[in-house]
């Protein structure tokens, strides 16, 4: 099995005989790596919490971001290699100006979703003998959350550039146990309170320390008041109530 | 003092004749808002100078369900900006999965003009339709992408003829209301029908540039009856979906002299 | 990072289209670009020029007609010249305006038949295919302010249609039951409107030859750069065809009866 693997995993572009692209299966495992991130959609808006690892006492929790804002209507959090969300949140928010700026409309959450896996498998590319804009696959995975006219919506995207809708999605090294919780617990009739609520929950179960309000972080996404992160206190809120 | 003489010389340079790239095609456009509708309509002589080029070149465009493109000026520009604009709204549809809604496709309309700032298409641009939230508009432009909604407008060759016909009737400008009444802010469908023909054969009548055949589009919102279409006789449907807004298209000749 | 999806994949510098990917009238030009770029001639004025051509519709198909002359300003320099030209098997054909134009508009055309011919994948351009690649290729060139200075007028036959438009140097494009360019505009324009409009289904072969031959007899009268020899070209589900040049038949002795203006005294 490794043996087959090491003649065909070097370059990106190279499909194995059995026809798989293993730099792209590498970078999806990278993502089981990361730290836990879960989302959950309601009527009301969609939530998107992530675990944030502070591994010395002495790092300023505030400056681990996880979570980013790609326009008014439009979230995202993240797991895996964060510095490559960087490029595709860069890419979402010009994408989503560029939008605004020609058809004065926010853009729907599918295509903003749609132009970062647009990006996804552009490693190795290049035309003529000019340099590739990128080496490889991105190691990370983003769930991207936002509201427009077909109402709040969660979607998951990843290395290779496939995306899909969810209800409620976890990704990270936590991934299964909390997906499956999800599962149990989510239902149509959900409030943005009980979203808010489970998420904490969910997370609480597969961190490795305990939750509090410095090592995790929330934010929604609402019809009315488009994306917010969540405040500290609004953090200890939902954790008390927990 | 230097040179006098040549100082005082004439500045005459030999006079270099350039090829102009643009001329002016004749014609007249127009939109009316209602409440629940849109009329846009247009001649459809071709001239340039003296000449009639030719009695039907359609200037008024059906771009969606909801939309429509009236478009005055130079031909060529025009033509090539209708099939442009038309372009980017099926990119959109493949891109979103939906029709552009009407004031998307005006902040379109206006990056397009803007974009060509230092060679414009030389082109007046009226667009009609309804919106999203079911309300007729139109939206007028300059050749370079200015832009505003409005509840009517006139353009092309007699602009100076209907638009104050048009202010008269519509925004009854230099008319009092009765005491204890006011103006309607929306006329209903069968007067903005009988004031666009109005329109066009007094302009038909007063320019020469107007004439030949007029082709009127009519966008009904979601859900109108077509209250006010009964007695409107060679009307074409031009819908393309079902349960959404219709788009209709009369044809009327106009005096060819 | 270049965040439009466009350009992507694309080289960095628009030297290079492989694709073609570019709409006409923008394509990257690829030629040399050297110190004297800036010294390239563009077409400022037409030169050896060709006058009118006209064209109606009828009952089998279309007609059309140019006379053989191309002038040097006002002197008559070739005598011969055919200003109207097959373009495939359905498809004519004819130029006003700068007759070098024309000649390059040919290679064009022949060579884009060739390419089309070569393909061999069941497709065929008929006259509209040319109109829009005519009309493309004309404004194309106005809008790289170099234009091929000409006004042509494009017949055919296909597919039990009739089809005739006019494509200028502006781009400016129209279709009407009767054409014509340059002098015939005027001259000529009004006599073929008279004959033609509401009888395009009922004019037979050759009443429409008539009202050519006898609008042509009139341009000769009246356009001073025009000639009494010219061709014929009918397109129809025959195929195209085109005639030997005709000489008309023209009488002067009129002339001697017209008083007020010119060399009589009385």
């Amino acid at each position: 099995m490794f043996l087959t693997r090491s003649e065909y995993d070097r370059g990106v572009n190279t499909f194995s005989p059995e026809g798989r692209l293993f730099q792209v299966e590498y970078a999806i495992e990278a993502i089981k790596l990361g730290s836990t991130t879960v989302g959950i959609r309601t009527s009301e808006g969609v939530v998107i919490a992530v675990e944030k690892r502070v591994q010395s006492p002495l790092l300023e929790s505030s400056s681990i971001e996880k979570i980013m804002e790609i326009d008014t209507h439009l979230g995202c959090a993240m797991s895996g290699l964060t510095a490559d969300a960087r490029t595709m949140i860069d890419h979402a928010r010009v994408t989503a100006q560029n939008h605004a700026f020609t058809y004065d409309e926010r853009i729907k959450v599918e295509s903003a979703t749609q132009a970062v896996c647009d990006l996804a498998l552009r490693f190795g590319e290049s035309v003529h003998d000019e340099e590739a804009m990128m080496s490889r696959p991105f190691g990370v995975a983003l769930l991207i959350a936002g509201v427009d006219e077909l109402g709040p919506q969660l979607f998951h995207t990843d290395p290779s550039g496939t995306f899909m809708k969810y209800d409620a999605k976890a990704i990270g090294s936590g991934s299964e146990a909390a997906q499956s919780e999800l599962q149990d617990k989510w239902h149509k009739q959900m409030t943005l309170r009980e979203a808010q609520i489970l998420t904490m929950r969910v997370l609480k179960q597969v961190m490795e320390e305990k939750l509090d309000h410095h090592n995790v972080q929330l934010a929604q996404v609402t019809p009315t008041k488009g994306f917010e992160i969540l405040n500290e206190v609004q953090l200890k809120e939902i954790i008390d109530a927990m | 003092m230097l040179m006098p003489d040549i100082a005082m010389a004439p500045h005459t340079l030999p006079t270099q004749h350039q090829f102009n790239p643009y001329t002016e095609n004749g014609g007249t456009i127009l939109a009316i808002a209602g409440a629940d509708f849109s009329v846009i309509a247009g001649d459809t002589r071709q001239s340039e100078g003296y000449n009639i080029q030719t009695r039907y070149a359609p200037k008024v465009f059906r771009l969606t369900d909801r939309a429509v493109l009236a478009v005055n000026g130079f031909a060529a520009d025009g033509n090539m900006f209708v099939k442009k604009v038309k372009q980017r709204l099926e990119w959109y549809r493949h891109a979103h999965g939906k029709d552009m809604p009407l004031r998307a496709i005006a902040r379109l309309i206006q990056t397009m003009l803007y974009a060509r700032r230092f060679f414009p298409y030389y082109v007046y641009n009226i667009l009609g339709g309804i919106e999203e939230d079911g309300t007729g508009a139109v939206y007028s432009f300059d050749p370079v992408g200015s832009y505003e909604r409005e509840a009517c407008r006139a353009a092309g060759a007699a602009q100076s003829l209907v638009q104050p016909f048009l202010d008269n009737q519509i925004y009854f400008k230099n008319q009092t209301a009765p005491p204890d009444s006011a103006h309607p802010t929306h006329l209903p469908l069968p007067t903005v029908l009988s004031i666009v023909i109005d329109s066009f054969t007094s302009a038909t009548e007063r320019h020469i540039e107007v004439g030949d055949g007029l082709e009127m589009y009519i966008v009904l919102a979601r859900g109108r009856n077509l209250a006010g279409l009964e007695g409107i006789t060679g009307m074409q449907e031009l819908t393309t979906t079902q349960d959404g807004e219709r788009v209709f298209v009369v044809r009327r000749e106009l005096k060819k002299d | 990072m270049d965040h439009f999806p466009t350009n992507w994949g694309r080289p960095r510098h628009e030297g290079f289209d492989a694709y073609a990917t570019y709409p006409i009238h923008e394509r990257p030009y690829n030629g040399p670009k050297d110190a004297f770029a800036a010294g390239v001639q563009r077409t400022q004025q037409p030169i050896v020029t060709g006058t009118s051509v006209l064209a109606i519709k009828y009952k089998d198909g279309i007609m059309m007609a140019a006379d053989n002359l191309a002038s040097y300003g006002s002197l008559a320099r070739f005598k011969d010249v055919q200003r109207l030209h097959s373009v495939g098997s359905y498809t004519v054909i004819g130029a006003g305006g700068d007759m070098s134009d024309f000649q390059y508009i040919q290679k064009l055309l022949d060579d884009l038949i060739t390419d089309e011919f070569t393909a061999q994948d069941g497709h065929e351009l008929g006259p509209v295919e040319i109109h829009e690649y005519m009309s493309q290729v004309m404004y194309a060139r106005r809008s790289k302010m170099n234009p091929l200075w000409n006004s042509l007028l494009i017949g055919g036959f296909k597919d039990g249609k009739r089809f005739l438009s006019y494509v200028d140097l502006l781009g400016t494009t129209y279709t009407a039951s009767t054409l014509a360019t340059g002098y015939g505009a005027y001259i000529a324009q009004p006599l073929l409107r008279k004959a033609v409009e509401g009888k395009e289904d009922t004019l037979t072969e050759e009443e429409a030859r008539k009202i050519l031959e006898d609008s042509m007899r009139v341009l000769f009268y009246r356009d001073a750069r025009s000639i009494n020899k010219f061709q014929i070209s009918t397109v129809t589900s025959n195929g195209v065809w085109i005639s030997d040049s005709i000489h008309l038949d023209t009488a002067w002795s009129f002339a001697e009866g017209i008083r007020g203006y010119g060399s009589q005294t009385q």
